[in-house]
């Protein structure tokens, strides 16, 4: 989970482990890096707007490394213009939540991806991004 | 010679004297006509005499006066055929003088003359002729028989040619006279057309100069802007008369398709004459309309001449002349004369045409000068025929370079500009169409509308460039704006969410962070709102200040106050005071000015530090600093600080946030205020902002 803002950060880890989701947490884009370098989490939740990297350099980081690049990444952002979802769906995020958001379901929202990167259905989802912003 | 005859011929010297200078005195035809036939048939010792001249034409022989003949002899003799059988015929046919001493000779002569009874005796016909072109002829006749010795013919002859000499001369005069009143007419009808641009009123005059002089009647017709036949004037002594032509011409308008006339004159721009108005044409024309046909009758039309009016090929109206009551009819000359005035009239009428439409374009282009809009106008091919000043701003190119270029060469971007623009027909609704283009190496916005008419087309240019900065300035504010609350609207909604769930036991702690999130959030989300707010009702204009005079160490204590009680641990604040002095400003925006000057103070030094508020006077202003230890703000930043939504790279800042409308509404506030906010700072080292206000005056 990394995001610059204390309260976003609280709120997603309490509601993703109350899912039962183990939640690493990471307060900029340079530590979130590193985290998932060093972690090699299941999933990615990256804020874009962010001190030292923002979310977008994080994202094409990730992706430009070998060990890392098959991490999932869904983008949770208060960006909501389509030009910017369209940037998300280019760097391969397979989900893209907007601010505000129910933090209720993100839990089982990222569970939901899991299974369906499991599948194989990366693609679909990352194509989703753009087609079906509702999700 | 006896002494009787040398009486008689000292006598005829005498009297030959007595006539010669009679002839010189005579001026006028008639006059010479008078003396020839009074004095010259007295010298002649002769009863009676007649005087004959050849047509213009060579075939007629007219008797232009007589003098001793009954009137019943010469009934009929006005006039006739050179070929008749007559002495005077003869002569002038052949040149030579006719003496006859009897009427028995000529009776055997001219048998037919025999028969018509004439009682003369002796008749000497003798040619009258001017450098050797006979002309016509005189004939003397005698009451009795008279043997003509070669003296009496010398007599005879030298007496003919003294009145041929002074019958020539006196023609040439007349001639010269008619032709000097022509040339004052026409002169005098010039400096009328020339006097004028009002071509109606100045034609109306050529009119009126007309009659009588030159026609009873003077009528000229225009054609009108959609080809029809307006009446201009219409001209004649009696201002009666005028009004009744008037009300002729309502009753009975003119066919344009009429085959003679003022419409047949207009369409075929060629003169028609008629030296005597053939009676088929009047009858022709008034057809079974008795009431016509007695005001024709009136009238008493005798000759007409109708000429176009022609400038550069077009035909413009007509000019006719009538003779009715009083003028003779129309010859050649006459004819001459009214193609002469209609082409000086035509030319005055063109020339005040052309100078109208001339100041008209004119006119329009001066006025195009001032219009805001850029005009271009371009002919068929493409080339520039006007480009007004606007035109040229927008472009940047001046109208020198502009005009008869092909347009593309003028402003490559031209078709970029317009090729999405619809062009509609004269008259029709212009939709502008906004279009972003590289003029001059500026990016421009700029409305483009077009005309297309049957000549070219007229493109109309609006520079809309600031009014799109400032829609563009417009959106993205909305844009920012709803950016800018949705982080702290996603915590609060989701604190609430969270703590409502009942399938979740939450610690203890985490519900009261979950609290003290909503409660911080919702406030920076109303001081967002605030500010967003204050900087759209700055832009409008529609903040007011309440300037008074306040104590600007009272308002730094209160700040400093109220901001120690939320103070990271790290900071230290100061308040340090110099000699205030009162001041004029709006004390409750001045303290929103400084609270949020040391909110960014607090905010930029993460790292702790000492935050320094300092008050002073110098110079007639009061300077309140507000002075950090933290991140500073790189040079090259530092003007665009206040700018609205303009934040610093969050990868320079450490991730500390804000609305981005601080800084613009603390700058805008100390503005109002007759202020100053400048800001110095070093990187790495801290940052200092300086309020100066006006003293109290």
């Amino acid at each position: 989970m990394v995001d610059d803002e204390r309260s976003i950060r609280l709120l997603c880890r309490v509601n993703l482990v109350a899912s039962g989701i183990e939640v690493l947490e990471a307060s900029d884009g340079r530590e979130g890096l590193e985290l998932a370098r060093r972690e090699r989490p299941d999933l990615v939740l990256l804020d874009v707007m962010m001190p030292e990297l923002d979310g977008w350099t994080v994202a094409r980081e990730l992706a430009a490394d070998e060990q890392t690049r098959d991490i999932p990444i869904v983008f949770l952002t208060a960006r909501a213009d389509p030009a910017d979802r369209r940037l998300g769906e280019q760097l391969g995020g397979v989900g893209y939540v907007v601010k505000p958001f129910d933090p209720v379901t993100i839990g089982e929202f990222v569970e939901g991806v899991l299974v369906r990167v499991e599948r194989g259905e990366r693609e679909q989802l990352r194509r989703g991004i753009t087609s079906d912003p509702d999700r | 010679m006896s002494t009787t005859e040398s009486t008689d011929a000292a006598d005829r010297a005498r009297r030959l004297q007595r006539v010669a200078e009679l002839l010189a005195e005579a001026v006028t035809p008639q006059e010479v006509l008078d003396a020839i036939l009074t004095e010259g048939v007295k010298a002649a010792e002769a009863r009676a005499g007649a005087i004959g001249v050849l047509s213009a034409d060579g075939r007629t022989v007219e008797l232009l006066a007589q003098r001793g003949y009954d009137a019943s002899v010469m009934v009929g003799w006005e006039s006739f055929p050179l070929e008749t059988d007559v002495p005077m015929s003869d002569v002038i046919r052949t040149g030579k003088p006719l003496f006859i001493a009897s009427a028995k000779e000529r009776n055997e002569l001219y048998p037919a003359l025999a028969q018509r009874g004439q009682k003369s005796h002796a008749v000497v016909v003798v040619p009258l002729a001017v450098e050797g072109r006979v002309f016509g002829a005189m004939s003397l006749s005698f009451d009795r028989d008279v043997e003509f010795e070669p003296e009496r013919r010398d007599m005879k002859l030298t007496l003919a040619r003294q009145a041929a000499q002074a019958l020539a001369r006196s023609q040439l005069y007349a001639a010269e006279q008619t032709l000097r009143e022509r040339m004052t007419f026409l002169a005098e009808a010039s400096e009328l057309l020339a006097s004028s641009l009002d071509y109606n009123h100045t034609l109306r005059q050529v009119a009126q100069l007309s009659v009588p002089g030159l026609a009873d009647w003077c009528a000229i017709d225009m054609v009108g802007p959609d080809g029809e036949i307006e009446r201009l004037g219409v001209a004649h002594e009696d201002p009666d008369k005028v009004r009744w032509a008037y009300e002729l011409q309502d009753r009975y308008p003119p066919d344009p398709d009429a085959p003679t006339g003022v419409p047949q004159v207009l369409r075929t721009g060629e003169p028609e004459f008629f030296p005597e108005l053939p009676q088929e044409l009047l009858d022709e024309a008034i057809g079974d309309d008795e009431e016509l046909r007695r005001i024709i009758d009136e009238l008493g039309l005798k000759s007409t001449i109708c000429v176009p009016l022609v400038a550069r090929g077009r035909t413009l109206g007509a000019l006719t002349l009538i003779a009715a009551e009083t003028h003779p009819p129309y010859t050649e000359t006459d004819l001459a004369l009214a193609i002469e005035l209609a082409r000086r009239a035509a030319v005055a009428v063109d020339n005040a045409r052309l100078y109208r439409e001339a100041e008209r374009g004119a006119n329009a282009a001066r006025a195009l000068d001032y219009v805001a809009d850029g005009v271009v106008l371009l002919d068929r091919d493409s080339r520039v025929r006007h480009w007004n000043p606007a035109a040229a701003a927008i472009t940047g190119v001046d109208e020198e370079q502009a005009l008869d270029c092909p347009v593309a060469d003028v402003v490559p971007a031209w078709d970029a500009l317009t090729s999405h623009v619809p062009l509609v027909p004269p008259g029709g609704a212009a939709r502008p169409v906004t279009v972003p283009i590289v003029l001059a190496s500026r990016e421009r916005w700029v409305a483009v509308s077009g005309v297309e008419f049957a000549d070219g087309t007229v493109y109309a240019l609006q520079d809309v460039t600031e009014e799109h900065a400032l829609e563009k300035t417009r959106s993205d504010f909305v844009a920012t704006a709803s950016h800018e609350l949705r982080t702290p609207l996603a915590a609060v909604y989701g604190a609430v969410r969270t703590l409502r769930r009942d399938d979740v036991q939450l610690s203890d702690d985490d519900r009261t962070q979950f609290l003290e999130m909503i409660e911080s959030e919702a406030t920076r989300l109303a001081r967002i709102v605030d500010q967003i707010l204050l900087a759209g009702q700055l832009d409008a204009e529609a903040v007011d200040l309440e300037l008074t005079e306040c104590d600007p160490q009272r308002v730094a204590a209160g700040v400093i106050e109220s901001a120690a009680l939320h103070l990271p641990q790290s900071i230290s604040l100061d308040l340090d005071v110099d000699g205030a002095q009162p001041i004029r400003c709006d004390e409750h925006k001045l303290r929103q000015v400084l609270v949020n000057l040391v909110d960014n103070a607090v905010k930029y030094s993460p790292e702790g530090g000492r935050v320094e508020l300092r008050v002073r006077s110098s110079n007639g202003s009061c300077l309140i600093e507000v002075a950090d230890e933290g991140l500073g703000i790189p040079p090259e930043e530092r003007d665009r600080i206040f700018e609205k939504f303009y934040r610093l790279d969050p990868q320079q800042t450490q991730g500390v946030g804000g609305s981005g409308l601080g800084l613009y509404i603390c700058r805008e506030l100390v503005e109002r205020m007759e202020g100053r906010l400048r800001v110095e700072s070093e990187l790495g080292k801290g940052s200092r902002f300086t309020v100066e206000l006006p003293l109290r005056r």
